[in-house]
């Protein structure tokens, strides 16, 4: 119905403006010239500032952008967002984001119709996320199975590195480069055999090679090769189950801390007196919560302290997604909009001010993005990590880290996962007592998973 | 202008109707929406907003389920022991603070300043208070937290301790909480009926030679029951639909291992969760309803309005022995 | 009476003067006790605000490092510059956009708040006064009723709440957050538990019998009878209403014009990893100030140590 009227209208439009009209190659649908607004929803600020630039970039771009933010902290997003999508009219969202924690829903599961397809938005997607290279798994969380086409991407790489301390590394193992390293913990070797060995080295010089267990937790959950649930059943990977088993070895063995992620004592650890070897993580950890966090009380820095290098096991550690309304009447306007933010490679295009921390001007924060290409061609030395080229890593990183194994169960999972083994680390139940409560809490949880 | 004799029946419909008109408009729907909810097979936002039908697996499928759900027996469980170990404390305290604060003769100095801070921790939101107290009691190996330093110092634990791994360590962090934010707002709850009784009644009390413990347990008790009545019932049904501290004090789905998944805590991880069960969480929050309704109805049987005149004659006795009592304690003295 | 007194007069002097001192030990024991009790449960209620005030001079690194400190530190204009985004210094959104607008936020949330409260308050106290004043025949079954509605689990039903008011289109107006609370079941109850003791029906009978009609015996008469008890109930609703974050979230979102203040200090929050945590509890200070003057207006009524309610002056 509503492409009857935009098909009508545009029939009545063609004797003044014969361009842009009727349905293009690829499908597309010629945007409804009354409509001068695009409704854009976000959880932050962050893209809605990347749509402002764009604007003031492209002053002839004709569009007024109304923003709406809805904070992800009480939970109030996705219900504003289902509900707006689902209300339609003239204030439903035209183009939304999609954080990982809840991206699956939005691109593969029961809130993936709403989906309007990058073909859809006029966005030749094949041939531009090759020549992007944008990382598989963006690519592979975007992709509708129902239909195969793409219909999310994101802009920021959040493929996961191991960020570690030069100083102990020198202390440890006399050297701090990172190829070295590298082979010291098995980086990219697909295994924790090495890294082991690792953490018992440094445990003998008074180390522990990690902060607490969810630093690593990350890595593991990306290395299974199943998801949590197939055909509508629990499915504990073997990899995955494992955690239960590494989080008692860490803490038996004195290799971590006992610390939880954002509480003081993981903050500790990132301070110059820190004495973690290292954390997991992507880009945003090393510029905005180690950097940021790098400084003690007395003025005492852990600053061009770090380096980074590959981990045993590729991962990715959140990110933000970029979809466009099926139901919008502008979506060629959209289109354009997500192109260039997701995968324009020039130097006009948003990550590519992005990487080199121009998008607001000079000496910006650098931040790895998704395209590779453009990774490639921009500089990412920081001085945070004694003037490394980060890119050189995250870049693999990129390649490393799996979208396949993910479920949009994932996170209330993973809570019960991640619940289960701390009780078990911590003395409170044994090993067995633990899985089968795991399961329990699965099964009386989500309705639609059996488990056996 | 009323001639005599004529009803007023009609004026009690008009002063309520701006509720009914407000509940038919605002709450009618979301709650017949409820209801129904738990009988289909809603679950997936894409089905909210399709047309409703009965659930293929049976009309009783899903209460049938949560019948079997050992989470959601467990966190009835969890609710009344977290709810029932912090509303006596609760109670208690509140009912000695009101005495104490409308009891003229202690001449309490600054009480109007007492009274106006302990209402205070209700003001700030739940999301702060568990960040705070999150913090408070946070454990690491190297950092051991405020909590822990305190202890260590007045020598209750001898190294620290991960509260939050502690199924009962973090109850009773809960129960504090709810305790804390709470016991503020019954006080000012009682204080109101307390300054409602006529003076008078202390008056006569007074007169009677009665000391302030007297007062208290004669006339003021018996004077607020409506009152306590009232605060009864809604920390009942605040108490059962305890949500937001047990959600935000640990990573929200009541951990600990459990130990503060509520029956909210599970109906909010049902109806907002990553693949939202809408039917269950109805299906939960109507079990929930009935298990509310027959203890409020409990406990409006136990302090019924009936027994008023009756409770009235006894304490009326009561009285008189008392004060024949004192009579002959004084004769006794005296001699 | 008159046989108490006697006993009393018939008390020799050194036992009355041995009671007087007997009592006034006493009386300073309690004291003792009460002063204790009243100052640890004043330090408990303060604290909390204290180590707020504390982390809105502090940088989001001293935060993070110590996440609570009573010693405050040195950054509270630092913060309110990167909170107001006039510096963009730290971890301050590097935008132009103003999330943290008071002003607004202000004036926004005390609409909701206050639209709720009066209605809640004057149509609650009306409802009640229809259950307690008059007989009419759905009486019982219309209070019964009432006490249902307040039973109901809130949750699920906030889901069709907000369903049918995208539905309607009233997202992006206050309306469904103010209109609501004229049927408030739980201030109902209250207010009938005030009043049944409270209010006497002669008052109203001679009333009447003076010529007057029933709204203005309602409002002349009954109301003010329920001042301590529409005062604390406004501090309540008020102050719940205040705070309430996920239904304002949900319905407001998209008319940027429309935020309450909770609104923009959990928009502060947004990405986990880039929070200015100094300015975050400056935010919370901000946002908490105009509760603290609406209380403190409001709690003469808690404080005073007379029966406000009772006809005699």
């Amino acid at each position: 119905m509503k492409r009857l009227i935009a098909t009508a209208l545009c029939g009545i439009m063609t004797v003044g403006l014969l361009t842009g009209c009727g349905a293009k190659d690829n499908g597309t649908v010629a945007d409804d010239p009354s409509v001068k607004v695009i409704n854009l929803w976000s959880f932050t600020d962050e893209i809605p500032n990347m749509v402002k630039k764009y604007c003031d970039m492209h002053p002839d771009f004709g569009y007024e952008v109304k923003t709406t933010i809805v904070a992800t902290t009480d939970g109030a997003y996705q219900p504003a967002l289902d509900a707006a999508l689902q209300g339609g009219g003239a204030d439903a969202p035209d183009m939304y984001a999609a954080e990982a924690a809840f991206v699956l829903k939005y691109t593969q599961g029961d809130a993936s119709s709403y989906a309007a397809t990058y073909k859809e938005l006029g966005i030749d997607v094949d041939q531009k996320i090759k020549d992007a290279q944008i990382a598989s798994y963006s690519v592979e969380i975007g992709t509708r199975p129902s239909d195969g086409e793409v219909v999310a991407l994101g802009y920021q790489a959040t493929g996961g590195a191991f960020i570690y301390r030069r100083s102990i590394a020198k202390d440890v193992w006399g050297t701090d480069d990172p190829a070295t390293i590298k082979e010291k913990i098995g980086g990219g070797s697909g295994s924790w055999d090495t890294f082991w060995k690792a953490a018992a080295d440094l445990k003998a010089k008074g180390y522990p090679i990690i902060s607490g267990d969810g630093d690593i937790w990350h890595a593991i959950e990306n290395s299974s090769d199943k998801g949590w649930v197939e055909n509508g059943k629990l499915v504990i990977d073997p990899k995955r189950e494992e955690f239960i088993d590494i989080s008692k070895k860490l803490m038996d063995n004195g290799w971590h801390n006992d610390t939880r992620d954002w509480q003081d004592g993981w903050f500790a650890d990132m301070k110059k007196d820190g004495t973690a070897f290292g954390f997991f993580g992507p880009a945003w950890l090393i510029n905005y919560t180690i950097g940021a966090n790098c400084e003690s009380e007395n003025g005492d820095t852990s600053y061009g302290d770090w380096a980074v290098c590959q981990s045993p096991i590729g991962f990715f550690w959140g990110g933000t997604w970029v979809l466009g309304n099926k139901n919008s009447k502008v979506k060629n306007a959209v289109g354009k909009l997500i192109e260039w933010i997701t995968l324009d490679t020039s130097e006009t295009g948003l990550q590519y001010m992005w990487a080199n921390g121009t998008l607001n001007g000079e000496g910006g924060t650098k931040d790895t993005v998704a395209s590779g290409t453009v990774m490639a061609k921009s500089n990412g030395e920081l001085a945070f990590l004694g003037g490394q080229n980060m890119f050189d890593v995250f870049v693999e990183a990129n390649k490393y880290a799996n979208g396949k194994n993910l479920t949009q169960y994932d996170e209330g999972i993973n809570q019960a996962w991640r619940d289960q083994v701390r009780a078990y680390t911590s003395g409170q139940k044994d090993r067995e007592t633990a899985i089968k409560d795991f399961k329990q809490t699965v099964a009386d949880t989500f309705s639609t998973i059996t488990v056996e | 202008m009323k001639r005599k004799g004529v009803s007023y029946a009609k004026w009690g419909y008009i002063f309520s109707a701006p509720f009914a008109i407000g509940f038919l408009l605002f709450m009618l729907y979301p709650i017949v929406n409820t209801f129904l909810m738990g009988f289909t097979d809603m679950v997936g936002v894409a089905k909210l907003t399709e047309p409703m039908h009965v659930n293929p697996a049976g009309i009783f499928k899903v209460y049938n389920d949560l019948l079997h759900n050992k989470t959601f027996g467990k966190s009835i469980v969890t609710t009344f022991i977290l709810w029932i170990l912090n509303f006596i404390p609760q109670i208690t305290v509140a009912l000695v603070l009101a005495a104490w604060f409308t009891n003229d003769r202690l001449k309490i100095k600054g009480k109007g300043f007492f009274k106006v801070v302990f209402y205070l921790p209700n003001i700030i939101t739940a999301a702060s208070v568990a960040v705070l107290y999150s913090s408070f009691f946070q454990y690491s190996k190297e950092v051991m937290g405020p909590a822990n330093e305190l202890f260590m110092k007045l020598g209750l634990i001898d190294q620290p301790m991960d509260f939050f791994v502690n199924r009962s360590a973090t109850r009773w962090i809960v129960i504090f909480i709810q305790f804390w934010m709470w016991y503020g707002y019954t006080m000012i709850v009682l204080i109101s009926g307390i300054l409602g009784i006529s003076p008078e009644l202390f008056e006569a009390a007074d007169i009677d030679g009665a000391n302030g413990f007297q007062k208290f347990l004669y006339v003021t008790i018996p004077s607020i029951k409506t009152i306590l009545l009232y605060t009864f019932i809604t920390s009942l049904i605040g108490g059962l639909q305890m949500y937001d501290i047990p959600y935000l004090l640990t990573q929200g789905n009541g951990e600990p291992d459990g130990a503060i998944r509520t029956t909210s805590v599970f109906i909010f991880k049902q109806a907002f969760g990553n693949v939202p069960s809408y039917n269950v969480a109805a299906a939960a929050s109507m079990i929930m309803f009935i298990i509310i309704g027959i203890l409020s109805a409990i406990v409006f049987f136990l302090m019924r309005d009936k027994d008023e005149a009756e409770l009235h004659k006894l304490i009326k006795r009561q009285e008189k022995e008392y004060k024949a009592k004192l009579k002959a304690e004084k004769a006794q003295g005296g001699k | 009476m008159s046989t108490y007194d006697n006993q009393l007069t018939e008390m020799s002097e050194e036992q009355f003067r041995h009671n007087q001192k007997e009592k006034k030990v006493l009386k300073t024991l309690a004291h003792i006790g009460i002063y204790t009790v009243c100052i640890i449960f004043t330090l408990l209620s303060l604290i909390p605000f204290w180590f707020m005030i504390s982390n809105a001079t502090r940088t989001t690194s001293q935060i993070y490092g110590k996440s609570l400190s009573l010693v405050p530190s040195t950054h509270l204009v630092e913060n309110y510059k990167a909170l107001m985004k006039t510096d963009e210094k730290g971890q301050a959104s590097s935008s132009g956009t103003q999330n943290f607008d008071p002003v607004t936020g202000f004036r926004n949330s005390f609409i909701v708040s206050a639209g709720a409260t009066v209605l809640a308050i004057y149509f609650s106290t009306l409802t009640a006064y229809a259950i307690v004043v008059y007989d009419w025949k759905l009486k019982r079954a219309f209070f019964t009723f009432i006490m249902a509605v307040m039973m109901i689990p809130t949750q699920v039903t906030a889901i069709g709440f907000y369903l049918m008011v995208f539905r309607v289109h009233l997202n992006g107006t206050l309306w469904p957050l103010i209109l609501p609370s004229i049927a408030s079941p739980a201030m109902v109850f209250f207010m009938k538990q005030y009043m049944q003791p409270a209010l006497s029906l002669e008052i109203i009978q001679s009333a009447r019998i003076d010529g007057a009609g029933e709204f203005y015996t309602f409002n002349k008469i009954a109301l003010p009878i329920m001042k301590p008890a529409m005062a604390t109930q406004a501090i309540f609703a008020f102050v719940s209403s205040w705070n309430n974050l996920f239904l304002p979230s949900i319905l407001l979102s998209s008319n940027a014009k429309l935020k309450t203040l909770p609104m923009m200090v959990a928009l502060l929050k947004g990405d986990i990893y880039k929070v200015n945590m100094g300015a975050l509890y400056l935010a919370i200070t901000i946002s908490i100030l105009p509760l603290f003057i609406v209380y403190f207006a409001l709690s003469k009524y808690i404080i005073a140590g007379v029966a406000l309610g009772s006809v005699k002056g």
